[in-house]
């Protein structure tokens, strides 16, 4: 097998018209939507109860009470947060939370209860919480996780639909396999993160010029902080379904295993660790194991995240462009 | 006719219209449930949002449920017309119909916003943004990707 070096301007070119082409095609399109309204609809779904925070105690006291409102969130999200951040149990959780109930929110909820303060915080939740806005860390949190499963619709056609209908054959006339295949994961990888970029940016400037309850600068430093992590997330994903892609004839034999490779592992983790423990340790087989520690305050563990981000990339890529160049067309 | 040459993007956006208009002959049904009970549905285990939100549809008045009703059909006929045009890309049907359809949806959206109370859905907040994010699509892309393809 002779494997190609790819020609900079080539994959250049080729990836430059990927990341066009991908809304003339159905996949780029539906990605968009799907993505746009999964992330807004997860702000919406949690900015909303702050929304109606805010307007019940404008009637009670006239004002809204920025600090107040922050450490209600603080409060209700530390919990939550622990749990995805795996500091604590779900057992835990509950326990929690049963402890929180007391009533509706009002200025006399869960904010002015003893003992909840970030003294009783682990550095990463305290981080997330009290050093950061911490509706938009929650917001994050969830579409770091949720993300994942969205890609795929973007990413499974990189190149079975062309091996199906022998399209491939006139474009290797002009140019390599390397080049077809990095070009167009490196297409998908811009689509992507063009489409994070305006998640975040919407969500950011609506919380900014909307709710008002966060400086504007620590809002603009966090949000590229976490467009950075979601944007990195996606790039071992995308080589997943690069990988899926390059090895199949069929697109939506593509897309289904993508979708069975991405939500399978995750899991097969968690559903075989009530059974036998290390099963666990399957959630590294895919970024899944680590991907909050993009959001860590640690440069060590979120440069590592970054570094393992690129290392799964590498290794998915050059495993999927060794049974490309291989493969008959 | 060059039908053969639809790009996948444009057969997408025919089918998100048509359940998107599927979508709003459900929304116009419930609705008309919705009125045709007014009164009657027993509010007692229901939460203060709840009943806030069954108040504010009371106190709605006929007029606003018919500009409500009327937007609905509108919306769903425009979307089930653009949908065929895209399919058979026509000029008059997709290109022209789908643009009606955007702009009808955007300044409804505003109308709304403004004249509705916030437990109906009025003000401005992210469900706004969400409910722009198809029609803007549709604007956007009848009018740059797919220009070229609906020329029938």
């Amino acid at each position: 097998m002779n494997l190609k070096t790819p020609t900079i301007s080539h994959v250049r070119l080729i990836s430059l018209y990927w990341s066009r082409y991908a809304l003339r095609s159905g996949a780029g399109l539906v990605y968009l939507l799907i993505a746009l309204i999964f992330g807004l609809s997860v702000a919406h779904i949690l900015i909303m109860p702050v929304e109606q925070l805010m307007a019940l105690q404008k009637r009670q006291i006239g004002k809204t009470d920025p600090q107040l409102i922050r450490k209600t969130i603080i409060d209700i999200g530390q919990p939550i947060i622990q749990f995805v951040l795996g500091i604590k149990s779900f057992e835990e959780v509950t326990k929690e939370a049963a402890a929180l109930q007391p009533g509706p929110p009002d200025n006399t909820s869960t904010a002015t209860q003893p003992g909840k303060n970030a003294a009783g915080f682990d550095p990463w939740t305290n981080f997330l919480l009290e050093k950061k806005p911490a509706l938009l860390s929650v917001i994050f949190l969830i579409l770091l996780f949720g993300m994942p499963f969205v890609i795929s619709f973007l990413a499974f056609n990189q190149i079975s639909g062309d091996v199906q209908n022998h399209g491939l054959r006139y474009l290797l006339l002009r140019t390599e396999r390397s080049n077809i295949y990095f070009g167009r994961f490196l297409g998908t990888a811009i689509f992507s993160t063009v489409v994070m970029a305006i998640i975040v940016a919407t969500i950011t400037f609506y919380l900014g010029m909307k709710t008002r309850i966060y400086p504007a600068l620590d809002l603009a430093v966090w949000a590229v902080q976490g467009f950075l992590a979601l944007a990195i997330l996606m790039i071992p994903y995308i080589a997943v379904c690069s990988l899926i892609s390059a090895s199949v004839d069929s697109p939506f034999l593509s897309l289904v295993l993508a979708k069975v490779a991405i939500a399978g592992v995750l899991l097969i983790a968690i559903l075989g660790s009530f059974a036998w423990k290390p099963a666990k340790y399957l959630l590294y087989a895919l970024p899944w194991g680590w991907q909050n520690n993009l959001l860590h305050p640690a440069p060590a563990h979120w440069l590592g995240a970054v570094l393992a981000s690129l290392a799964y990339t590498a290794f998915f890529l050059m495993l999927g462009y060794y049974g490309f160049e291989r493969r008959d067309l | 006719m060059n039908e053969e040459k639809r790009p996948g993007g444009l057969t997408a956006l025919a089918v998100i219209n048509f359940i998107f208009s599927g979508w709003g002959i459900i929304t116009l049904l419930g609705l008309a449930a919705l009125f045709a009970f007014f009164g009657k549905i027993p509010t007692d285990q229901m939460d203060a949002n709840q009943k806030a939100q069954m108040e504010a549809f009371q106190n709605m008045g006929l007029p606003l449920f018919i500009f409500i009703f009327a937007l609905t059909i509108i919306s769903s006929v425009l979307l089930l017309l653009s949908g065929i045009g895209y399919l058979k890309q026509k000029k008059f049907l997709g290109r022209t119909i789908g643009n009606t359809y955007a702009v009808v949806t955007i300044i409804s959206s505003v109308i709304t916003g403004i004249m509705f109370a916030p437990e109906l859905g009025g003000g401005f907040n992210i469900g706004t943004i969400i409910g722009l994010i198809y029609p803007v699509l549709t604007l956007i892309l009848l009018n740059t990707t797919f220009r070229e393809d609906l020329t029938n």
